[in-house]
């Protein structure tokens, strides 16, 4: 199927609550036995001896994994088409010249095309989970960082990575979460809150909640905008309060920051694909730096290899002050700039991506920088670990609604979402 | 830094702490004689998806040696990557700290009543071991042992503050006097390794780093013949490693400029406080320099003796146990001076041996009640040091017991006085040195066991 990386064909019978549920799983999260590539050339092989804690919560259940899905190389990207040699870039199942978003491409695809019985795990750095889902015209739902477990996922940027589901429904989005979510002590980062059921917010309505619409991010295309406006006018009148809100520090520095920190911690975590213990490698030769230096350049693709010097250079002493330190301290503004507005708005909206699905050759036509500028509404959220959730809006070709939540209200805006689309 | 001094040295040490699990992962932490890459997990390994758990053992143990050294304590935990390809490091980068260490500014001082200050305390995780199999030159191959990955390790860095090598002997010795003490280090299985800068005044101090050199011995050993070789060569900025076997000084690399790590915060490791609760459990106990001073006070010992006594924690726990059953000149006679004999005899130190408080304290004991004379307690004492006895089974074993029976004594001394009446005779004309043969005899008869003052009066009343 378009979609997938790995796909399992026998499912063995199982027992609990989830025995009717089929997961597929995003290449770079880890599930027992199976290969999980992150979509890299560099990992072909590479099949984990244990599972992602996220993976091991749905199977506990009974839920049967289907199968890795492909995304951009490490989560480098917002097309799916950054994927390694080996792998095949999944196209959007709406309309076949369009793509499918990225960097969880493969989860949305996949998504698209089953039914109510299927969710994939996808996984979030800035704007990797939404980003898909509004293209493919379905739902996923990105939790506050450290929400749910990322021990087994494969490493981009540590500080911002968030695993989350990806479905055709609100609903099942909700339930997922409620299974996944949690402490975990094989993560550290993980919070020690208990988790709410988080279906307790379907059909709850918005009548009463002030919603506050990110005026920023009406610089979009037209078709995005229209749609946007007119759900706008349907939380209006199911009765919530609706105000323009302004996030001029994250709008100005958001992107900025986000590659910053992302890249500098991308490319440490990068630095242990080396040819050996695990996946590609090469005839023992020469030193082991002429040996690491031929397995990287073979079996790492272009933008990894961009991401790893520009993460590289901003960490060196000397730019690291001026770069990584400062980009700390912005990312620390923009959590107080996003957590002053939550003081007064339940959640905060804007269209997630700012045009439609392009086709895969105007991707091919965009800069590196034009393709990072395609992050910017999506940054935010992700860069400040606020849960967030796109929901599809409008008709025709997709485009999605984000809803922004504070640190640990998923159920706010699962409550908003369920009420535009159920 | 304005320098004076003939030399300076700044050491770099790395203590690798007691703990069950590693640093970052529950695998078991190594034992010298476990296999290659038996003890080592998934997380060890750097497998993709994996995520470090900090083991707070390890952080318990490394804030010991913070507060027993006198640093100041950072206020939070938190650990950076040092990024650097190197094939024993698993992730290529390792975890460290780096913007917070967990202590500054603290000091050792040392047996001399010297302070040598120290810049930081740091806690981080040891790299595997690379093992070439036909010798570090001859091999075409490195061979990775994952066993040492993760280990939790204390870097301890010195200001640039000894002045020869025999000092930074006496550092290492009263540091790892303070590890045994704090129960934090594992004699038989730990690692103790220190890297030196040595610089001298006639070459403008021009600074040279050695790596790798493992034990107080040895650290003196390389930084004297540093010193010579630097007096006899250009000097060069530029790190050496010591190679123990030829006992000399071979250059690594050049240092053209400083090493480019590329540190950043570990974002799988939240910081976290360093609280008041975790630095009260660590409850230390009085440091070797500090016990020294003590019993030069109480007990009126000589420095050398007290200090002596003071870095070995076995013996200064015997100390202060025998101390209030034998007089101090008997606890110091046996445990210092007796104890070092046997000890240079065997070509042994005192590290080596598992000293038996018990039966240590027995013969002391036996000694001060004259129970056994010097000459026999002697005997006990090289039994003691090499093999596990009872003292006092051994003593009635071998007839060591002094023989303190009057009138048994009286009988020896008047077989050897009916058996050599010319003596006696001499005696008695006024030759004190005759009684010297009759006591001889008297002493080969009891095999020692008799007290030679108390066999002198004897004789001297029987004629």
């Amino acid at each position: 199927m378009n979609g997938f990386a790995v796909e399992e064909e026998y499912q063995e019978k199982t027992q609990g609550e989830l025995s009717n549920l089929k997961v597929s799983v995003k290449d770079g999260i880890c599930v027992k036995g199976m290969q999980s590539a992150a979509s890299s050339a560099m990992l072909i092989g590479y099949k984990p001896l244990f599972n992602a804690t996220a993976v091991q919560r749905l199977l506990d259940k009974g839920a049967k994994v289907i199968g890795k899905t492909v995304q951009d190389e490490f989560g480098f990207g917002s097309f799916c088409l950054n994927v390694g040699k080996g792998f095949t870039a999944p196209t959007n199942p709406r309309d076949e010249e369009r793509v499918c978003g990225g960097s969880s491409g493969g989860c949305a695809a996949v998504t698209a095309q089953l039914g109510d019985d299927h969710v994939s795990l996808g996984e979030s750095t800035g704007g990797s989970i939404v980003c898909p889902a509004a293209y493919c015209g379905v739902v996923g739902l990105c939790p506050t960082y450290g929400r749910v477990s990322r021990y087994g996922l494969i490493d981009y940027a540590n500080s911002m990575d968030k695993i989350g589901p990806i479905a055709k429904s609100v609903k099942q989005c909700a339930e997922t979460l409620s299974v996944i979510a949690g402490s975990d002590e094989h993560d550290p980062t993980t919070l020690q809150i208990p988790v709410e059921n988080y279906t307790t917010y379907l059909g709850k309505g918005v009548k009463g909640l002030k919603i506050g619409v990110i005026k920023e991010s009406k610089d979009v295309d037209e078709a995005v905008l229209n749609a946007f406006e007119e759900t706008i006018r349907l939380l209006k009148e199911k009765g919530a309060t609706v105000e323009e809100v302004s996030l001029p520090l994250t709008t100005k520095y958001g992107i900025e920051a986000y590659y910053v920190l992302a890249l500098s911690e991308a490319s440490t975590n990068l630095s242990r694909y080396c040819g050996i213990r695990y996946g590609a490698s090469e005839p023992l030769e020469g030193t082991f730096n002429e040996y690491f230096s031929k397995v990287r350049g073979k079996y790492f693709g272009k933008e990894v290899k961009r991401r790893i010097l520009l993460g590289t250079f901003a960490r060196m002493s000397g730019y690291r002050d001026a770069y990584y330190m400062k980009a700390l301290k912005v990312r620390t503004k923009i959590i107080e700039e996003y957590k002053a507005l939550f003081k007064e708005y339940d959640v905060l909206v804007s269209p997630t991506m700012p045009n439609l699905p392009p086709k895969i050759a105007e991707v091919e036509e965009l800069t590196p920088l034009e393709q990072y500028m395609m992050d910017v509404l999506t940054v935010g959220p992700n860069i400040a670990g606020m849960p967030h959730i796109s929901v599809p809006m409008g008709k025709g070709i997709p485009k999605g609604f984000l809803i922004i939540g504070d640190h640990l209200q998923e159920g706010k805006i699962i409550q908003v979402a369920y009420e535009l689309y159920n | 830094m304005n320098f004076t001094t003939d030399v300076v040295i700044g050491l770099e040490i790395h203590i690798q702490l007691d703990t069950k699990t590693k640093l970052f992962s529950s695998s078991p932490t190594a034992k010298k004689k476990d296999s290659a890459n038996s003890k080592c997990d998934v997380i060890n390994l750097g497998m993709p998806g994996t995520k470090p758990r900090l083991n707070k053992e390890a952080i318990h143990k490394a804030l010991k040696l913070c507060l027993a050294t006198n640093c100041e304590v950072a206020p939070e935990l938190v650990f950076s990557r040092k990024s650097y390809f190197y094939p024993d490091l698993s992730k290529n980068y390792q975890t460290t700290q780096y913007e917070m260490p967990l202590g500054e500014k603290g000091f050792v001082t040392l047996m001399s009543g010297k302070k040598v200050n120290l810049t930081r305390i740091h806690v981080e995780e040891d790299p595997a071991a690379l093992t070439h199999p036909s010798g570090m030159d001859a091999s075409k191959f490195s061979l990775i042992d994952y066993n040492r990955s993760g280990n939790p390790l204390c870097e301890l860095v010195t200001e640039p503050e000894m002045h020869s090598p025999q000092e930074a002997r006496d550092f290492l010795k009263q540091l790892i006097a303070i590890l045994s003490y704090l129960k934090i280090f594992d004699n038989q299985n730990g690692i103790i390794k220190a890297d030196a800068n040595i610089s001298i005044k006639e070459k403008d101090y021009t600074r040279v780093e050695i790596k790798n050199i493992t034990g107080f011995k040895e650290i003196e050993r390389a930084l004297n013949y540093e010193i010579e070789r630097q007096k006899s060569e250009d000097v060069v900025l530029e790190t050496r490693g010591w190679d123990a076997d030829q006992g000399i000084t071979k250059s690594l690399r050049k240092k053209e400029s400083e090493e480019e790590y590329g540190y950043i915060l570990d974002p799988d490791i939240p910081v976290t406080d360093i609280t008041q609760e975790m630095k009260d459990a660590c409850d230390i106990p009085e440091m070797p320099y500090e016990k020294a001073l003590r019993i030069i006070e109480e007990y009126k010992l000589t420095e050398e003796d007290a200090h002596i006594i003071a870095q070995s924690q076995s013996l200064a726990h015997l100390f202060e146990k025998a101390i209030k059953t034998v007089s101090a000149s008997t606890a110091v006679t046996w445990m210092r001076h007796e104890l070092n004999r046997v000890l240079n005899y065997n070509k042994l130190e005192l590290e080596d041996i598992e000293l038996n408080e018990e039966q240590m304290l027995v013969l002391m004991q036996m000694v001060e009640k004259k129970e056994l004379t010097e000459n026999s307690a002697k005997k006990v004492l090289n039994k003691l040091i090499i093999e596990p006895v009872d003292v006092k089974a051994f003593v009635e074993s071998e007839g060591l017991g002094a023989v303190s029976d009057k009138g048994a004594l009286e009988a020896f001394c008047k077989e050897a006085m009916d058996a050599n009446p010319q003596v006696v005779e001499d005696y008695k004309s006024g030759n004190e040195k005759a009684l010297n043969f009759l006591l001889g005899q008297v002493m080969r008869k009891t095999k020692g066991a008799a007290s030679p003052p108390e066999l002198l009066e004897i004789i001297k009343s029987l004629i």
